[in-house]
């Protein structure tokens, strides 16, 4: 989980509605005709900029955003819709016991300051994130690795002290990254990586800008530049696009989208995300200990409605898992809207007359709590909201787990080991989905995994340990002449290295 | 005049020592901790140590005081605690977009409110100048944040010339763009302030129409009008000048509102967002500055009235 | 009126007749009783439960079930704005009496004691008040968080501060008087001179600013509000409304009509107030005729664009160091 963004949908039916138009409008795409201009400099609107550049040490998904896969590589990488893919790796082998990786380098690869990438530059890496895991993000994602060696120059050899399934996608986040070792650049302001893209400059409170690397060494960037300017304001960012500023707007907001009505050259393309907006409920405070209360909470709660009233671009879930991720299944039949329910179940539990405090941070908006409030009410829970700052909501939820119910955006991919955790702020504990999720780790057959976790997420949906409000449909507005542009996971990662404008 | 301008410059320094005192220990009691922001959310006590070691939070609070005001000094505000670059020139980069929006608003609001306020109070018995006496009394009542919100409707919907929100990245380098983005804003600002500047000439003005010198030259036969212009107007501006001071102030601190209302990369936005994560030395920084700006603005409107108003000089000089 | 005010001084009398002679004052007060009615009885009734969502009615135009339509996520706006008055009326009297309490507290530091404090009190108000209301309260908010606490204690020392400065010199003036110094010789101590002779004298000053300090705090919390350190989301209130319907201007740009004339209507109608009484109370002004007497001595409004001081002494004081 990250400080995340304010939350972006829209109704399907709209969105295609203005794909259409946006088509229809302006005749024959310039894309259709156009030459990629390769002189030519994306204005890319993002919504979340990161507080500085330091990709080890600096929490936060907008840092990931912008330079993973742009400036900074690693073995493997990871497609907008979560499949893994080598990228400094020509190719890797798992042997059969699921403990050895082996990973052979691609050749020609250098660093923005014309280093050349070294079979040690590897090593070095993945070893300086075991060394320093209480200050390098991610870190606790290699923890079953014990070894990291380069048997020759080409090739790579990670050793696991027990079989990790989750290892590949380690590598392809903030854990698996490859730096020089030799450069002593100041990470907090530049950047030294391999990507298609060398960070050329950051103007703090406005944007960041990209260049194209000339010494790429696979195929180089269409553009000359990308610039990515930030955008709090969802109306700043739909106006933003509307007048040119930008040529593309990620996560545009749904409740907004009308504005782009009638406006030509421009298309809203809707993308499947793993923003997960979960109401967690402290399950070791007293009233939810009693599983009838959780269940009437979640049963009072109607989330097509919470969809429709951000615009109806987000999907009911129902339980942890998305569903870009492995183990997903829809499980929003469990415990769905039933308000009558939900007060036979707090008369049975005693509960009639309850009142709770909401606590979630102040970039989220203000209707989801207002929303769930006057909804709540109707089965005579008083729900006291209060938003505070990210950093309060940090001190409070996260680490003092001093809370009732709190809305966070877990926008992280791959992240259901949360609800494993007895530790983590949710304060569940279930063995059995401890067990399984262990096994869906140890597992070496991809179907296993999906198949343990997703009888994991089955027993926690039952066990109503949080309601999941919804999942985010993410928009982004894309001028016609753009291509290359990704559509889903956009707040998560952006790979551009296929962007053209012509 | 000398020992004036003395008095106030000791009031000036010992003011900002008395402001960054109370920013700096306010602030201290804060109840979050930044190096719990930059740690993230998966932080460990370890990790929070160590960033705070490092950034020297783990020094007694006094000698973090001793050398931040040191560093001021110098010019140097320190370094951000969440993104390690340099609160100043941070704050000179903002300064640029701030700065030219507080100036732009006051020329707008100078140029609609002292004109007007002469003519409403030159006409006061008649209706043009009670509508522009009422109307400006209704100005000041409006918040600027609302006032804002129909400049924006009416731009962005109704006629569409100018942008509604945002600023270009190239700043000044786009004179031109960067003058659209301010033009809204700083009329929001301007009109409200204007209605203010407007109400000060009106009741200075009328001031003037009773004193003396104009009585007389109006029996002289000179228009009444041309009296107060020629005679009473002088000392009209001189009374504008006195408040023009804190009018300033409240220019620079209107500036946050619409700053966030418009998606300006000022030094309001960007006080905003560093409260938000607790970025403890750059908020510090930028209310000094504000706070600050206020302080010296004040003690240069007072020394240059004080230097112009004979009315002000003592009887020694 | 009632007897008791009959009980007091004459002067109020005519204080209180003046007042209703002038037609704006007049008008500011029903203005301000009518939203004294209304916080009182929204604190029982609503037409409709202003916190009731429903996404499916969202932004229904205004009609006979909804008199200002509804919101994004289907709210009564009326019955929102409605219950809104009850938060503007508490933070305007709170902020009001904070104001006062830390004007009088100033003031009287600053004219009654020993000549070091006086003088280092005259200093500290000079420095404060360069002090803008909303960085105060920004800083606070950084602190507490965001709540109507919060706007509240940055109004009524921001606000108390220029109470202190307009006052200090008033009282200073009364404290050098014949019977202030013939009340001191006879062994009256400095709080019962506060108390007997200063606080009536001042009194007329300090009603003024009270209303000045009213709609500064209303500006203010509409401000806060918006920049999100304000009213809390189980607190109906103007600058939350605002805050909630800015993003659908382009969209909807009718909704924020109601919650930002309702924040115009009850500052103007404050300021207002606050002119009517300085003219009402100040017998240089009651002597010529109402219009030309508020022409001349009427200084701006004391309230501006964030929710910020203004000057609010009378214009030929300025510059004077004192």
């Amino acid at each position: 989980m990250r400080p995340a963004r304010i939350l972006a949908a829209a109704s399907v039916a709209l969105v295609t509605a203005l794909v259409a138009a946006g088509c229809s409008s302006s005749g024959t795409t310039t894309t259709q005709t156009g030459k990629p201009d390769t002189s030519a400099t994306v204005n890319v609107g993002l919504v979340l900029e990161p507080t500085d550049l330091d990709i080890r040490t600096t929490a936060g998904i907008a840092l990931d955003q912008v330079l993973i896969d742009n400036v900074y590589q690693g073995l493997v990488g990871r497609t907008s819709t979560n499949k893994i893919v080598d990228v400094l790796a020509k190719s890797h082998t798992i042997s059969s016991d699921a403990l050895t990786y082996t990973f052979t380098l691609n050749s020609g690869v250098r660093f923005d300051d014309g280093a050349a990438l070294k079979a040690s530059d590897v090593v070095w890496s993945l070893e300086q994130v075991k060394k320093n895991a209480s200050t390098y993000q991610n870190a606790a994602d290699l923890a079953s690795v014990s070894s990291i060696t380069a048997p020759d120059a080409k090739t790579i050899t990670i050793t696991l002290s027990k079989p990790d399934s989750n290892l590949l996608w380690a590598l392809s986040g903030r854990a698996g990254l490859v730096l020089e070792q030799a450069a002593t650049n100041d990470l907090k302001t530049t950047a030294n990586g391999t990507g298609p893209y060398t960070l050329a400059s950051w103007k703090q409170g406005d944007n960041i800008r990209l260049s194209r690397f000339s010494d790429y060494w696979g195929v180089k960037a269409k553009v000359k530049g990308i610039v990515f300017k930030y955008y709090t304001s969802p109306s700043a960012a739909i106006n933003a696009v509307i007048s040119g500023d930008v040529d593309v707007q990620t996560a545009v907001d749904g409740t907004l989208t009308s504005q782009l009505t009638g406006v030509s050259g421009i298309s809203l393309k809707s993308g499947k995300t793993t923003d997960k907006y979960t109401l967690a409920f402290n399950n070791a405070k007293a009233p939810f200990t009693d599983i009838r209360v959780r269940k009437a909470i979640r049963e009072a709660i109607d989330n097509k409605a919470i969809i429709k009233a951000l615009g109806g671009a987000g999907v009911t879930q129902g339980g942890p898992i998305p569903a870009l991720d492995p183990g997903y299944r829809d499980l929003s039949s469990v415990d769905s809207y039933d308000p009558t329910d939900a007060k036979k179940l707090l008369k049975a539990a005693g509960k009639t007359n309850l009142t709770l405090h909401l606590t979630y941070a102040n970039f989220y908006p203000a209707s989801i709590g207002d929303l769930l409030t006057s909804q709540l009410k109707k089965v005579g829970i008083t729900l006291v909201v209060k938003q505070t700052d990210f950093t309060t909501w940090i001190n409070n939820v996260l680490v003092g787990k001093n809370y009732d119910l709190s809305i966070v955006d877990h926008a992280e991919s791959h992240d259901f080991g949360n609800w494993a955790n007895p530790a983590y702020y949710f304060n569940y504990d279930n063995k059995k989905v401890q067990t399984l999720y262990a096994e869906s780790l140890a597992a070496t057959d991809p179907k296993v995994v999906d198949q343990k976790l997703a009888e994991a997420a089955k027993l926690v949906a039952e066990d109503a340990p949080a309601d999941w409000l919804y999942t985010a449909t993410t928009l982004t507005a894309v001028h016609d002449d753009i291509t290359g542009f990704p559509t889903s996971s956009t707040s998560a990662r952006l790979d551009l290295a296929k962007l053209a404008k012509s | 005049m000398a020992r004036f301008v003395l008095s106030r410059l000791v009031l000036l320094l010992l003011g900002l020592l008395v402001a960054s005192a109370l920013i700096f220990f306010t602030l201290r009691l804060l109840s979050g901790d930044v190096a719990q922001v930059i740690a993230g959310t998966q932080g460990t006590p370890a990790q929070i140590a160590a960033i705070r070691q490092n950034l020297g939070l783990d020094r007694p609070l006094i000698v973090q005081y001793g050398s931040w005001l040191g560093g001021i000094a110098h010019g140097d505000l320190g370094t951000s605690l969440v993104t390690g670059s340099s609160v100043t020139s941070q704050l000179t980069q903002k300064l640029t977009v701030t700065l030219p929006l507080a100036g732009l608003s006051l020329v707008i609001g100078l140029v609609l409110g002292i004109p007007l306020g002469v003519l409403s109070a030159l006409k006061r018995r008649s209706f043009s100048g009670t509508a522009i006496s009422v109307v400006a009394q209704a100005f000041a009542a409006v918040p600027a944040v609302w006032g804002g919100m129909i400049l924006i409707a009416v731009f962005a919907v109704a006629i569409r010339i100018f942008p509604t929100q945002g600023y270009p990245s190239d700043g000044w380098a786009e004179p031109g763009q960067a003058l659209k983005s301010l033009l809204l804003p700083a009329l929001t600002i301007g009109v409200i302030e204007g209605a203010v500047i407007l109400r000060f000439t009106r009741s200075a003005t009328l001031g003037a129409v009773s004193e003396d010198y104009v009585r007389t030259a109006a029996a002289k036969g000179m228009t009444r009008t041309r009296a107060v212009i020629t005679h009473g107007l002088p000392n009209v501006m001189l009374s504008v000048v006195s408040v023009l001071g804190v009018q300033l102030a409240a220019l620079l601190v209107g500036a946050v509102l619409v700053e966030q209302l418009f998606a300006l990369p000022g030094v309001g936005r960007m006080l905003v967002s560093d409260v938000g994560v607790r970025d403890l030395t750059k908020v510090q920084g930028e209310l000094l500055a504000l706070t600050g700006l206020v302080l010296v603005l004040g003690f240069l409107v007072d020394s240059i009235h004080r230097a112009v108003d004979p009315r002000l000089r003592e009887p020694g000089e | 009126m009632s007897s008791s005010a009959k009980a007091g001084a004459p002067r109020r009398r005519t204080w209180f007749t003046e007042l209703l002679r002038r037609p704006a004052g007049v008008a500011a007060a029903c203005w301000i009783l009518l939203l004294l009615v209304s916080a009182i009885v929204s604190s029982f009734w609503t037409p409709l439960d202003p916190f009731d969502t429903d996404p499916y009615s969202a932004w229904k135009t205004p009609s006979l079930q909804h008199l200002f339509g509804t919101d994004g996520i289907g709210r009564d706006v009326f019955s929102y704005v409605f219950a809104a008055t009850r938060t503007t009326v508490i933070v305007a009297i709170l902020a009001g009496l904070l104001a006062s309490a830390v004007g009088i507290g100033l003031s009287a530091l600053g004219s009654l004691t020993a000549r070091w404090i006086r003088e280092s009190t005259a200093v500290l108000i000079d420095i404060l008040i360069a002090f803008p209301t909303i960085l105060i309260a920004m800083l606070l908010a950084s602190i507490l968080g965001g709540s109507l606490g919060v706007v509240i204690a940055a109004v009524g020392i921001g606000f108390g501060v220029n109470i202190a400065r307009v006052s200090r010199s008033e009282i200073r003036r009364v404290s050098r008087t014949d019977y202030v110094l013939a009340a001191r010789a006879s062994g009256v101590g400095p709080g019962g001179v506060l108390v007997r002779h200063l606080l009536p004298n001042v009194a007329p000053t300090f009603v003024v600013q009270l209303s000045l300090a009213m709609a500064s705090s209303i500006l203010a919390e509409a401000g806060l509000s918006y920049l999100g350190y304000g009213a809390s989301a189980s607190t109906a209130s103007w600058g939350r409304l605002l805050n909630d319907l800015q993003v659908y201007i382009a969209i909807h740009p009718g909704s924020v009509l109601w919650p930002g004339l309702a924040i115009t209507l009850t500052v103007l109608a404050f300021n207002l107030l606050g002119d009517a009484l300085r003219e009402a109370s100040d017998p240089r002004l009651r002597s010529s005729g109402p219009s030309d007497a508020s022409a001349v001595r009427t200084s701006p409004p004391a309230a501006t664009v964030s929710g910020e001081l203004r000057v609010t002494d009378d214009v030929s004081t300025r510059g004077e160091p004192s």
